[in-house]
């Protein structure tokens, strides 16, 4: 038995030691970016339809705008090369140009991407819509004056630079409208086909999308500024935050992306890698449900406000998500106020819920997504303002019930994040000071504002002037008095804490500069050898 | 006795058939009134009202829970699994190509435990209270006790990112991606048919880990499992009867307990597959395997109901069949049911 039980042992050891051998791991190769992060909020790779911020990273880099903002916010040529504005609209002079496909760059291809974007109508047209471009109206307002001039004119709610800023975004790529066409069914713009499918004008094209699998972009070898420097980006859907980290360590992955604080912050001083911490010009919210007999009242609003301790959870929670906000503006912005003193102040907040009519306090629910860091947040919000007599009892939920939740104002409080569309005042204020109609029958769950049911006629009426002024410095005053007002209302969207996208990257990385907005493009990154 | 068998056959197809039924009714109506909101994922966040209405009535999701339901029969009689939120693909072929990665891994884990938990088992109960019974009992009560998820992340800190003896997450190197197409879904069969040795080595690199891993719980079962099996045997006049005749301790598990058992243990390995496909979910989480249990779990975070039903439906079909099978298995070999039946 003694020796049936080593021979066993041996040979189970000599098995496992046989199917270990042959294997033997390299490191991505030079030529082959590879990227970790979480694909799971990717439905679509259609730049019309979709907006999620991993989605429109891979998307800025197989589709072309008119014009680019660069992560410092400047506004840049892409497509065109140059562009003339006056009182009535904006001139755009193509630059010579070839789709993946081979087809040229027209501005045939440039009206027909307006066109679509509106007339599919989902999320992506909001940007343009807000400013008054619709499907009604498009046909009319963007015109191709010849094959290499395009005309936009002015909606009437825009001034030239606010409209060059929404040009910029990734939902105003242009597609090859002669390959799009060819995939038409149902009318359907050609939407079924380009979830999974790339026509574009960028330096990578989609070799292939496997939903929560792999992103794989092929270079584009024609690029109009030369091929890209890596022959292939592959973006991993790797779910788990740890598994993601020893993969980045182990080499399999050059950046890393959704990592939990902890695991970030493991990397913090180690040779090999570096972090980035993107700024996105998009914060944490505490949404506070208007319609709430307590949250309807603006002093217990600003109790809310004066309850939580932004300084403390910013230290021990956000680590590198967050930086403490209370006006939904970041603070580095041209024109961004101080913040108000909205510190945890206990006594302060107990005193105003007393005023409000609630000296002994009351319930209510927090929703939020259960995710890193907004689940934490959360816990520590309730902790905080237990102390003032407001007890929260905690929701968490995925990503579809709580948004649905908050589309159908069915919340008390609820933790959503934003991003700003553009790197100024209204890019990131905007979604937090309009709602042109806060009526239930309005029905506007587009509208971020009127989700919280905070009804606010003159500071939407400001937003909309703002929106209009074409002076810069009248354009700052108007900015400052936005947020004055906005402190002043006690808002129901209250910021807490400005949202950055913290990355980890290799030291063999190098050119990659994360942009706001997600607009970064790779075409430039290169690749060291392995070190 | 043979007339009798199809009806029993029969009666107990009926069954995993009305079971089946009542787990599609069930999972419909619990997916249905979840409070998810496809509509949302699709359209986004910031969609208006009117898109966001047309694309519910695109949906169906207008239509009161029994249409709906009538409707996706209709379709499930045709075949028709109905289209993905996530991809956007029809669910059946969403799942044909998720279902193969999870076979395939599943498949080896369910060869692993019974190669390892069968003999550990055996062993264990012929030398009882050995330190070899010692140790099989504490192997099991650990693979027993231990989250899946636990043990993931520490192999790979182990055999990956330490001592680098297998591959990371995924099924494959990603310079590898797209090289071997796909004729049965599953990896290593393919790169072997197409003779992409390099490849098959890589991919069996990776899925050692994770099958191991995944075996792990169901070994401690089957080990558990065999040894109380054999010790039932190992009393037994026949095998006591045997020993005195001077049958070595090996002769005697091989010609006599071995054939006794077979059925009990087709039926705990049956049982163990099914569990093993089903439980597949969070190693492919910790292992990004793109498999039905990935898939499903990212379903079930955007209100994918098309892919939970169907997933569910394929799994329990799977997990039903296999326990179908092992009854019949049990019915056909055992001859003390056989005489019960006649």
């Amino acid at each position: 038995m003694k020796h049936f039980s080593k021979s066993l042992f041996v040979g189970v050891v000599f098995g496992a030691l046989t199917i270990a051998a042959p294997l033997s791991y390299a490191a991505t190769p030079k030529d082959q970016l590879v990227i970790g992060t979480s694909l799971a909020q990717v439905l679509s790779l259609d730049p019309h339809q979709a907006t999620e911020g991993k989605a429109v990273e891979i998307m800025s880099n197989l589709y072309d705008r008119l014009v680019n903002s660069t992560p410092d916010g400047k506004i840049v040529p892409q497509l065109a090369e140059s562009w003339k504005i006056d009182d009535k609209g904006i001139s755009f002079t193509l630059r010579q140009a070839n789709f993946a496909s081979g087809n040229p760059v027209t501005s045939k291809d440039v009206v027909y991407s307006l066109a679509r974007l509106l007339k599919l109508d989902q999320a992506a047209a909001a940007n343009l819509k807000r400013v008054g471009y619709d499907k009604t109206n498009v046909d009319k307002l963007v015109t191709a004056v010849d094959d290499k001039t395009v005309r936009i004119d002015f909606s009437g709610q825009v001034t030239a630079e606010m409209l060059l800023y929404r040009l910029a975004a990734s939902t105003t790529s242009v597609v090859d409208s002669v390959e799009v066409e060819k995939h038409v069914t149902d009318n359907d713009w050609g939407n079924a086909w380009m979830r999974t499918h790339s026509a574009g004008s960028g330096p990578f094209t989609l070799n292939r999308w496997s939903p929560n699998e792999l992103v794989i972009l092929d270079a584009n070898k024609d690029y109009v500024t030369g091929a890209p420097k890596m022959k292939r980006v592959i973006v991993r859907h790797v779910p788990e935050s740890q598994v993601e980290r020893l993969m980045l360590e182990h080499g399999d992955i050059d950046i890393a992306s959704a990592l939990t604080a902890a695991d970030l912050a493991t990397f913090k001083d180690k040779q090999g890698f570096t972090i980035q911490r993107i700024p996105t010009g998009g914060f944490y919210v505490l949404s506070m449900n208007a319609g709430n007999q307590y949250l309807s009242n603006p002093k217990v609003r600003e109790a809310i406000a004066y309850g939580i301790d932004y300084k403390g959870i910013e230290k021990t929670i956000m680590g590198p998500y967050g930086r403490a906000r209370n006006v939904p503006v970041p603070e580095n912005f041209e024109s961004a106020i101080p913040n108000p003193d909205w510190n945890l102040d206990v006594e302060k907040s107990k005193q105003l819920l007393a005023e409000a009519g609630f000296k002994d306090g009351f319930s209510l629910t927090l929703k939020t997504i259960a995710q890193t860091p907004r689940i934490d947040l959360a816990t520590a919000i309730q902790a905080s303002l237990a102390q003032v007599g407001i007890k929260i009892d905690i929701q968490q939920g995925n990503g579809s019930e709580i948004i649905a939740a908050h589309r159908a104002r069915d919340f008390d409080l609820l933790i959503p994040q934003t991003s700003a569309y553009m790197p100024n005042v209204l890019g990131s204020m905007e979604q937090f000071s309009s709602n042109p109609d806060n009526s239930k029958e309005a029905n506007n769950a587009g509208n971020f504002v009127w989700r919280s049911a905070w009804d606010i006629p003159e500071l939407t009426a400001l937003t909309a002037k703002a929106s209009m002024e074409p002076d810069a410095k009248k354009r700052g005053e108007l900015y400052v008095e936005m947020q004055k007002m906005f402190v002043e209302q006690k808002p129901a969207v209250l910021p807490m804490f400005e949202r950055f996208e913290p990355i980890v990257l290799s030291s063999k990385v190098e050119g990659y500069v994360g942009h706001p907005t997600q607009l970064t493009r790779l075409e430039n990154v290169t690749k060291t050898e392995a070190q | 006795m043979k007339e009798l068998s199809v009806a029993e056959f029969g009666r107990r197809l009926a069954h995993l058939l009305v079971s089946l039924f009542i787990l599609l009714c069930v999972t419909f109506v619990i997916g249905r009134v979840l409070p998810t909101d496809p509509v949302g994922a699709i359209v986004g966040e910031l969609a208006d009202p009117a898109a966001y209405a047309a694309m519910r009535t695109r949906l169906g999701l207008d239509l009161p829970i029994y249409q709906q339901f009538l409707l996706y029969l209709n379709g499930l009689a045709h075949g028709d699994f109905g289209t993905a939120v996530l991809t956007g693909n029809p669910v059946s072929s969403d799942l044909a190509q998720a279902f193969p990665a999870t076979f395939e891994l599943a498949t080896l884990a369910v060869i692993i435990s019974t190669f390892v938990g069968v003999p550990l088992g055996l062993v264990a109960a012929l030398f009882r209270d050995s330190v070899i019974d010692k140790v099989a009992r504490v192997v099991a009560l650990v693979g027993h006790s231990i989250p899946v998820f636990w043990f993931g992340i520490v192999g790979l800190v182990i055999f990956y990112a330490g001592l680098n003896w297998v591959g990371g997450p995924g099924r494959i190197d990603v310079f590898y991606e797209g090289l071997v197409t796909p004729q049965t879904g599953l990896l290593l069969v393919d790169s072997l048919l197409q003779g992409e040795t390099e490849i098959f080595w890589n991919a069996l690199g990776h899925i050692i880990l994770p099958a191991i891993i995944l075996a792990y719980a169901a070994m401690a079962y089957i080990t558990r499992m065999t040894r109380s099996f054999t010790l039932e045997q190992l009393s037994q006049d026949y095998v006591i009867a045997a020993r005195a005749k001077g049958v070595s301790p090996f002769g005697t598990i091989w010609r006599h307990v071995l054939p006794n058992i077979a059925v009990q243990l087709i039926t705990i390995l049956a049982i163990s597959y099914g569990g093993l496909l089903e439980g597949a979910v969070v190693t492919e989480i910790v292992f990004s395997w793109p498999g039905i249990g990935q898939y499903m779990t990212n379903a079930l975070m955007i209100g994918d109901m098309n892919a939970i039903v169907a997933g569910t439906i394929i799994v329990g079909f799977i997990f039903m069949l296999l326990n179908f099978l092992a009854d019949v298995a049990y019915a056909t070999f055992d001859p003390r049911m056989r005489e019960a039946a006649q």
